[in-house]
């Protein structure tokens, strides 16, 4: 059933991604330049509205979370090393998904060099990546565990700052300027 | 000849009453995060690809995969995540072609980029940094942004400052002196 769950998000998801044009690298290109920001205020809102959800949710029934571990120095230097690849390739590695799905060639190039480094990180994890994510690992922590309060109530606060800022932010920073 | 009209941005294609589409889009994306917490996991793409790795070594050099701690902590490819991915194929595809769009051209992406064979070896070289640093930090766009901050995890967090940082320095840098 789990995997079934999986293939109806998944299809939910590609299809947002495609409609709102995060799978164009042209247009991440473009919201990491700050040009347009769309991308970054739809991200912004899937998070605002599915943490506020979750954990009202959870408050009914138990949720599937899966909390990854905060070894501080590894995520930060992979975030790093991801926001370099994001920035030459414009895509993310479920957007080059939804590029070849609806028909960019230059996604099938970012696949492989995904597959190619997903079989460099296989063969270096044991000597490189291990040893570093043993640095500075807090584990399984949350803003709320962080801030000894009810995650329902860090969920409702921070859901709302995350839509206030999308709110106050404009969509094309440039376009004002010129007009 | 063009009217003013023209020069607004396609993301102004907007759902009618005035709602731009990417905040509707996000709003829909929250749902769709929080049903997938709520009915299996937290959406993820980044772990599909090591597993197809695992997929191939387990074939070619069976007694390495065995060994190789990370693969074996990875697990199989027939995990729901893998129907995930193939839900934002599918998904990719419908939404594109259900709207009646030609395949994309490709777009280049960098003032660097002047011909379609450098958009492929930038598409390649992102591909590969893009999971080999999602694979340090145990997540990507979905896994650590998405569904981590979701989550409230400190680990999304600090993952999503480090793509930020560096994704925007890059992206700002390949285009500097314009294109």
């Amino acid at each position: 059933m789990d995997r079934f769950y999986a293939l109806l998000v998944g299809l939910a998801m590609g299809a947002l991604i495609q409609r709102v044009r995060a799978s164009s690298p042209e247009m991440i290109a473009r919201n990491l330049r700050l040009e347009n920001l769309s991308i970054i205020k739809f991200m912004a809102t899937t998070i605002a509205i599915g943490t506020i959800l979750v954990y009202l949710l959870n408050l009914v029934t138990p949720m599937h979370f899966d909390i990854k571990p905060t070894y501080v120095v590894g995520v930060l230097v992979g975030g790093l090393v991801f926001g370099v690849g994001f920035g030459v390739g414009g895509y993310c590695p479920g957007t080059c998904v939804v590029g070849i799905g609806e028909g960019r060639r230059d996604a099938i190039w970012s696949i492989v060099g995904g597959v190619v480094g997903a079989l460099a990180f296989t063969l270096t994890f044991t000597t490189i990546v291990a040893p570093m994510n043993k640095l500075m690992d807090l584990g399984k922590i949350t803003l709320a565990d962080v801030l000894h309060a009810p995650a329902v109530a860090v969920a409702v606060v921070l859901g709302i700052v995350f839509l206030g800022i999308v709110a106050l932010l404009p969509t094309e920073p440039g376009a004002k300027a010129k007009g | 000849m063009t009217s003013p009209v023209a020069h607004a941005p396609p993301m102004a294609a907007t759902a009618g009453k005035g709602i731009p589409s990417w905040a509707r889009l996000g709003v829909i994306f929250g749902v769709v995060s929080a049903a997938s917490i709520a009915l299996w996991a937290p959406i993820g793409v980044s772990g599909t690809y090591p597993r197809f790795i695992g997929a191939i070594l387990r074939r070619v050099t069976p007694e390495y995969a065995a060994a190789n701690p990370y693969l074996v902590k990875m697990g199989s490819l027939l995990k729901p995540e893998t129907f995930l991915v193939i839900g934002l194929l599918i998904g990719g595809f419908l939404a594109s072609r259900i709207n009646r769009e030609a395949s994309p051209k490709t777009e280049m992406v960098h003032a660097g980029e002047k011909t379609v064979s450098a958009r492929y070896r930038d598409a390649f070289l992102g591909g590969f940094l893009i999971i080999f640093g999602a694979r340090i930090a145990g997540g990507c766009t979905s896994g650590h942004i998405i569904s981590g901050i979701t989550q409230l995890s400190v680990s999304g967090l600090i993952f999503a400052a480090g793509v930020f940082a560096s994704g925007i320095f890059t992206a700002k840098m390949l285009n500097a002196g314009g294109r």
